[in-house]
């Protein structure tokens, strides 16, 4: 009685589950994959459907979780667009030929560095918005110790932060990369590998994700974290006590990128959206969405709350090297074996 | 009942996977229409396997099993037209007693009232009037056994089988049963495959037995012709008491033989056994016991046991020619532990073991 | 048997002839029904439109083999004729399908060798849709009930059935996708065959090393996964024995919230208990800081690493040992205990050389689920792991993170998956052998003894402090649903749930509405399948003898042992592609949540099943019984509490699963817990836990009422018969 009851019931669920999707609108529909915060995504995804009548299917995930998913579907590619995201991953689908060639005639509008990420991925991708390196702290609880706030990169090597900083591990984050990449391109590699071992014994842990250490500092499970300092503006707002600094030395910066899937099955829609995400109007949905990254378009306007780029000491960053798998693995291995595998 | 059907095995052979010992060996034996026939050895013997193979829960890896003279042996248990009382009785612990035998007519399909009329009518057959609403936890072991004979009956099978249906009742319920059981089978006359371990049970209620030693038949036929003429050894000592003595064989002629033990010689069939030494099946019955000095007295010995058993005497005596054990209904007179007394034998009772 | 081919014959022909035969993009509702438009439409036409119409003869053998079949049913033919016909038609049909299938894909030919042999060709086929899914499981029926006759599985086509769907499902849904992803871990980095990368990643240090001993920071990841396995699966055992003799045997005034709880965390969603664990342990955590003020002391960064990750494995386990050592205490047969206490055995005597040993398989097989859950456990290492890897983090980073090296956690996975292996037969050898019959046809009677006081005392203090702790977490972390921001800003607010559920002028406005309606209609379809499926497997491996039924039985458990990360991309890769091309739909993720939970409702049911009298199905068979008959009338109605525990588990794993389904929703199928993941990781946690506070209730109501719906077994006990108002009244514990 029971299963044939359930049966009945899973039955109608499963009926109207098909029969339910409705046929497309005309203009046809879009799957974005997002990597940027929720909120910003589904904004985003909103205001695109809004305006050109394109059903929008968004789904956010991290950007390790999105590249999983488009090499597995490479064969039959179910997503069309990417949209967000930190570059490195971004490349590597270029690298790999998994994302499509490009020119947007948008191009000419965006600030240099993002046109940078285009050229140099062979027009696969490009930077929509960019956002630099630096430190989180808990004034609080920094207070409560007596310890002052650091201010540079070396400050981090010094004891009295013995056990007060957190920055991602490397091997699962890209955040986390982005420092190291940061720390060779200012220093040199050997010398950036003395500075990581030293820093090895004031972090307490390494977190997997790069948005961790930064949430560890707003919930006061540590005192100071390395990691993006939009993110540390996010913290605040939702009501923690977080405060940012950028290095005086001068930090590294991600560029949070789009990339159109190879073979997408919407490539017409997909370009549509490419574009208009390139644009000031879209580009001024992540501030509205409580995201503090600088937009790509030279034209959009930057909220107050938002680090100023131009007041940041930025090294030039090379995407084209630090970005190559070759060069990744290399570095990250090198970290594991001299720096990771150290006593505190 | 007509629909009684034949049993017929034909050189079956059952092998377990991942065993190299084969549990029944090919083995052919036929139940007549309308009779009961018992399946009997001690444990391991194949009886239970042959069984199941009758009911469809086991398959003959060789040879054919037939049932009405209908090749069964890739047919499942549904479709056998046979019924099964098992030693557990495998009564539904979910179901109320009238469930429990209307479970074969609800499956089929049959209109409810239609279940409840047989089942009420099968219960009944079996005394268990009233008890329709108990569940089987709610009943004495011999009120279950006779709720599996109903629930086995109501189908009306062409052949019905039991698996040691009474090995978990107390001795004077057991004969009850046994003697219900056959009943039953006299008043329905349909056919039953009977499996057990327990000589007497078997003697008392079957038409034919088969004994089984180590996965093949060791003898069928009567419980007449088991018990006074036994094929070997083994069914003379496991139907019913033997005592086996030697003997000398002598003067063949045509089917009997001139048999001497002790002093005695006595005419018997030979059955088969070359001249020279032979054992002779003796049973406890066959033996008198007369005093030490009486000259009729083939063999002379002592009493070294005694029991009193009310209705009759066993003795265990010590005998030149081996310890013989002895049922005497005389117990007026009974003799004590030592004495000296003289044996003879009576014409009954007394066989030649085949060599 | 004849009339099982005679009616998927004509089900198989009847779905091949009316329904479209390939997957149909915007659902089967847009096709033009009316004027028959649709039966000659290239998208959605039935195969004979495609073979007519389009020229794609391959497609023959979906029409031709149930017609075969058909016609083998109705000619007077002898059973073995029929027999091989069915055979034959269900198996050249589904083999030709299987083989057109998987040679032609959306870009023409699927292998280089048929390009080759072939030459390019302009054809597409995409995956099938209902024509050719109803048509193959027609087929595969047609096939056992053609097995049926040739006397495989004593002849009965339902038991036949059973095997072959189950194990095409199996091979389909389990090994092909883990076999598909552990090839993996012979490929290098540029996806060529190089056995040796596989050997040299095995042979890794982060695996084997053994430094800590020597005071190095850390040990091999392998150390790490067998240690906190250990530590659970003996932690979880212990617990769950403890909660269900207090329960069934403690004569506890009020057992009930006791069972309340138990399932409380599994019904929890991932990561809120981690959350409250920091919360409360954490070094800004309310003990921490309590401890801090009033004691100066600094209890610092513990949480995170073994004791924590231990901590929380313990919470979210125990229940599933409760749920599997319940049925077991239940259903010991009280005759035996009774004896022993005849035998001059005091109760501590017979408790320790009666009952325990009456529970080992029971025991064995809890074990062998908290040390299998332990180390396929995600949720908990990534948020409470720390530096401390187990394999679960180490894969799913080794997929999605900065690395992304598919090679090392297809080798990860198999270091995973030979843990299993081991665990597997070594639980089944200790039990193998051992067989406890305790309810038999034969209708017992008795009552279960109290437990001893020394283990009484024992047990309740252990259930005692895991309830106080329990209370404790959920009602932290619940108020993290009722303030403002937990930590900093505690003014009470429902703010939070307008904003995940409002409902404005009957439009459900609420951000978390889509996805937890989602939910609950995908839990909803995966739960009975997975209960259903699981019952007919335990039945049919514990009362049937075939060919491979071992393999197929470790296949059964594998899905489970492979984390959920390896799982999903597993599932993406194996399902992307025509002809079962699920990928994007509702339907990868029903197939996810029951295969991934079919173990469960499987242990549980063997465990029962272990309990019941063989000779039961025997009576059933020779009353006239077919398997189906013996199966819903005998085992079925026996088997209630491990049917509960089916359904229950697999409908709340559906509620709760994250790992194994973050790479299949899309953006229709978003499912609550990703939903929840998404916003903890953006530290929203009020609405967070708000929509997990939602789900709970959700769950707990629904089952409460399958609780009611399946009531409890009827098994005559005369304690059963003398407390008949209590036994009726619907206990919530019953969910075990």
């Amino acid at each position: 009685m029971l299963s044939r009851h359930f049966f009945t019931l899973a039955a109608t669920v499963a009926a109207t589950l098909t029969l339910g999707a409705l046929p497309a609108a005309a203009q046809g529909s879009l799957n974005v994959y997002c990597s940027a915060q929720v909120e910003w995504c589904q904004a985003a995804a909103n205001a695109f459907a809004k305006e050109t009548g394109i059903r929008v299917n968004m789904s956010q995930k991290g950007s390790g979780e999105v590249l999983a998913q488009i090499r597995a579907e490479a064969q039959n590619p179910r997503g069309d667009v990417w949209y967000g995201g930190t570059g490195d991953p971004h490349l590597q689908m270029a690298e790999d030929k998994l994302s499509a060639v490009y020119r947007s005639p948008m191009l000419d509008q965006l600030h240099d560095w993002a046109r940078k990420q285009a050229e140099q991925s062979g027009y696969r991708t490009v930077g929509i918005y960019a956002g630099a390196m630096g430190f989180g702290y808990n004034p609080e609880l920094l207070g409560k110790r007596n310890i002052a706030a650091p201010a540079c990169w070396k400050d981090l090597l010094d004891a009295r932060f013995k056990g007060e900083i957190q920055m991602a591990n490397p091997q699962s984050s890209g955040t986390a990369y982005v420092m190291i990449a940061t720390m060779v391109q200012l220093m040199g590699e050997d010398q950036a590998f003395d500075y990581l071992k030293g820093l090895h014994r004031n972090v307490n842990a390494y977190p997997r994700s790069g948005t961790g250490p930064i949430k560890s500092v707003a919930r006061g499970e540590t005192g100071v974290s390395i990691s993006f300092v939009h993110d540390a503006v996010t913290e605040r707002l939702g009501g923690f006590p977080v405060q940012y600094v950028v290095p005086c030395e001068g930090t590294g910066y991600e560029i949070g990128s789009m990339s159109i899937v190879a073979g997408a099955r919407n490539e017409r829609n997909a370009k549509r959206f490419y574009d208009w995400a390139l644009s000031p109007a879209a580009q001024q949905i992540g501030a509205e969405a409580k995201s503090f990254q600088t937009p790509s378009n030279r034209n959009t306007p930057i909220p107050a709350e938002a680090p100023k780029m131009d007041q940041i000491k930025l090294i030039d960053y090379d995407f084209a090297k630090y970005g190559s798998s070759d060069e990744r693995r290399r570095l990250i291995e090198r970290w594991d074996r001299e720096v990771n595998s150290l006593p505190r | 009942m007509s629909r009684a059907a034949e049993v017929r095995f034909e050189n079956v052979i059952k092998r377990y996977p991942g065993s190299s010992a084969v549990a029944v060996n090919n083995v052919s034996f036929t139940i007549p229409a309308g009779t009961l026939c018992t399946l009997l050895g001690p444990s391991g013997c194949g009886k239970t396997t042959t069984l199941r193979m009758i009911a469809g829960l086991e398959y003959p890896s060789e040879g054919r099993v037939l049932i009405g003279g209908k090749d069964v042996s890739a047919l499942p248990p549904a479709e056998r037209d046979v019924s099964m009382v098992f030693q557990s009785y495998a009564l539904f612990p979910h179901m109320n007693v009238l469930e429990n035998v209307g479970y074969g007519l609800t499956i089929s399909r049959q209109p409810k009232a239609r279940v409840r009329e047989a089942a009420r009518a099968a219960l009944a057959s079996v005394g268990l009037s009233g008890f329709e609403e108990r569940l089987p936890s709610e009943l004495s072991g011999g009120q279950q056994q006779r709720v599996a004979v109903a629930r086995a009956l109501v189908l009306e099978p062409a052949v019905l089988l039991f698996d040691e249906p009474l090995s978990n009742l107390d001795a004077r319920l057991r004969r009850k049963m046994r003697e219900e059981i056959r009943d039953l089978q006299q008043r329905l006359g349909v056919t039953v495959a009977y499996v057990t371990h327990d000589q007497a049970e078997a003697l008392a209620i079957s038409d034919k037995v088969i004994v089984m030693n180590q996965a093949v038949i060791a003898q069928e036929g009567t419980p007449r012709d088991l018990y006074e003429s036994p094929a070997s050894d083994f069914v003379a000592g496991f139907v019913g008491e033997a005592n086996r003595l030697p003997a000398t064989l002598s003067h063949r002629e045509g089917a009997m033989a001139r048999v001497t033990i002790g002093s005695a010689t006595l005419s018997l069939p030979h059955r088969g056994a070359a001249e020279g030494a032979v054992r002779l099946a003796v049973r406890p019955e066959a033996v008198s016991l007369l005093d030490a000095t009486d000259p009729s007295a083939v063999l002379r010995g002592k009493v070294a046991k005694a029991a009193y058993l009310g209705g009759l005497m066993e003795y265990t005596l010590a005998t030149e020619a081996g310890e013989v054990f002895v049922i005497d209904p005389e117990t007026s007179r009974p003799r004590g532990v030592g004495e000296e007394v003289g044996l003879s034998l009576g014409q009954r009772g007394v066989a030649v073991l085949p060599a | 048997m004849r009339s099982a081919g005679l009616w998927s014959s004509a089900l198989a022909l009847i779905a091949a002839l009316l329904l479209p035969w390939y997957l149909v993009q915007d659902g089967i509702g847009v096709l033009s029904y009316a004027d028959g438009g649709w039966l000659t439409d290239p998208d959605g036409a039935p195969a004979p439109g495609l073979i007519l119409a389009e020229g794609r003869w391959w497609l023959w053998p979906a029409v031709l083999a149930p017609v075969l079949g058909l016609a083998a049913a109705l000619l007077p033919l002898s059973r073995p004729a029929r027999s091989w016909l069915f055979l034959a038609a269900g198996g050249l049909g589904l083999g030709l399908l299987a083989a057109q299938g998987w040679s032609i894909g959306p870009r023409g030919w699927m292998a280089p060798w048929l390009e080759a042999a072939f030459g390019e060709t302009e054809l597409r086929q995409y995956g099938i849709g209902w024509g050719g899914t109803v048509v193959s499981c027609a087929l595969c029926v047609l096939l056992a009930a053609g097995l049926a006759g040739r006397g495989a599985f004593r002849g009965d086509a339902f038991t036949a059935t059973v095997a072959v769907v189950l194990t095409v499902s199996i091979l389909v849904f389990t090994a092909l996708p883990i076999a598909q992803m552990m090839a993996g871990a012979f490929r290098d980095m540029s996806g060529a065959f190089a056995p040796s990368s596989a050997v040299t990643r095995l042979m890794d240090d982060r695996l084997w090393g053994l430094g800590c001993l020597a005071g190095a920071p850390r040990c091999g990841v392998v150390w790490n996964t067998l240690l906190l396995a250990l530590l659970t699966a003996a932690g979880t055992t212990a617990l769950g024995l403890a909660f269900a003799l207090l329960v069934t045997r403690g004569r506890l005034r009020y057992p009930a919230p006791l069972r309340w709880m138990t399932v409380l965390p599994i019904v929890t969603p991932p990561f809120i208990l981690g959350l409250g664990l920091i919360l409360i342990f954490g070094r800004s955590g309310l003990l921490s800081q309590a401890a801090s003020a009033w004691f100066g002391i600094e209890l610092g960064r513990w949480i995170y690493g073994l004791p924590g990750l231990l901590l929380a494995q313990l919470f979210a386990f125990t229940p599933i040992a409760f749920l599997v050592l319940i049925g077991v205490v239940e259903g010991l047969s009280p005759t035996l205990e009774e004896a022993s206490q005849t035998l001059r055995a005091d109760e501590r005597a017979t408790f320790r050389t009666i009952t325990l040993p009456l529970l080992l398989p029971g025991l064995a097989n809890a074990f062998l689920l908290g040390f299998v859950e332990s180390i396929a456990d995600f949720g908990n290492a990534v948020v409470l792991g720390g530096s401390f890897n187990v394999l679960a983090t180490e894969i799913f980073f080794a997929v999605v993170g900065a690395q992304a090296d598919a090679g090392r956690a297809a080798s990860l996975s198999l270091v995973l998956l030979v843990l299993t292996l081991v665990v597997f037969f070594l639980q089944q050898r200790l039990t193998a052998r051992k067989s406890y019959v305790s309810i038999s046809g034969k209708g017992d009677a008795g009552l279960p003894p109290p437990l001893p006081r020394g283990v009484r005392r024992l047990c309740l203090i252990v259930a005692g402090t895991w309830t106080a702790l329990t209370v404790g977490l959920y009602l932290l972390a619940f108020l993290g649903g009722f303030v403002e921001v937990w930590g900093r800003d505690y003014t009470p607010t429902l703010r939070h749930f307008v904003k995940a559920f409002s409902i404005e002028g009957g439009q459900f406005t609420g951000l978390a509405w889509n996805s937890v309606l989602t939910t609950l209609e995908l839990a909803a379809i995966s739960a009975p399948i997975t209960a259903v499926l699981g019952i007919l497997a335990a039945w049919l491996f514990s009362r049937t003898r075939f060919a491979g039924k071992g393999m197929l039985e470790f296949a059964t458990l594998l899905s489970f042992a492979v984390p959920g990360t390896v799982i999903g991309v597993a599932y993406l890769a194996a399902f992307n592609l025509p002809p079962l091309e699920l990928a994007g739909t509702g339907a990868i993720i029903v197939a996810c949540f029951v295969f991934r939970n079919l173990p469960v409702g499987l242990r549980s049911g063997m465990a029962a099943m272990a309990q019941i009298d063989g000779s039961l199905d025997e009576a059933s068979h020779t009353l006239g019984g077919g398997g189906l008959d013996a199966f819903r009338r005998v085992v079925l109605p026996l088997l209630r509490p491990a049917i509960v525990a089916g359904l229950t588990y697999s409908f709340v794993r559906a509620m709760t699963t994250v790992s194994a389904v973050i790479f299949l929703v899309t953006a229709e199928t978003e499912l609550a817990t990703v939903f929840i993941v998404n916003r903890i990781i953006n530290g929203d946690y009020g609405l967070a836990i708000s929509t997990s506070l939602a789900l709970i209730v959700l769950m707990l109501a629904v089952l409460g009422v399958m609780n009611l719906a399946v009531g409890r077994r009827r098994i005559g006990r005369r304690a059963a018969a003398a407390a008949t108002p209590v036994a009726a009244a619907p206990v919530p514990g019953a969910i075990a």
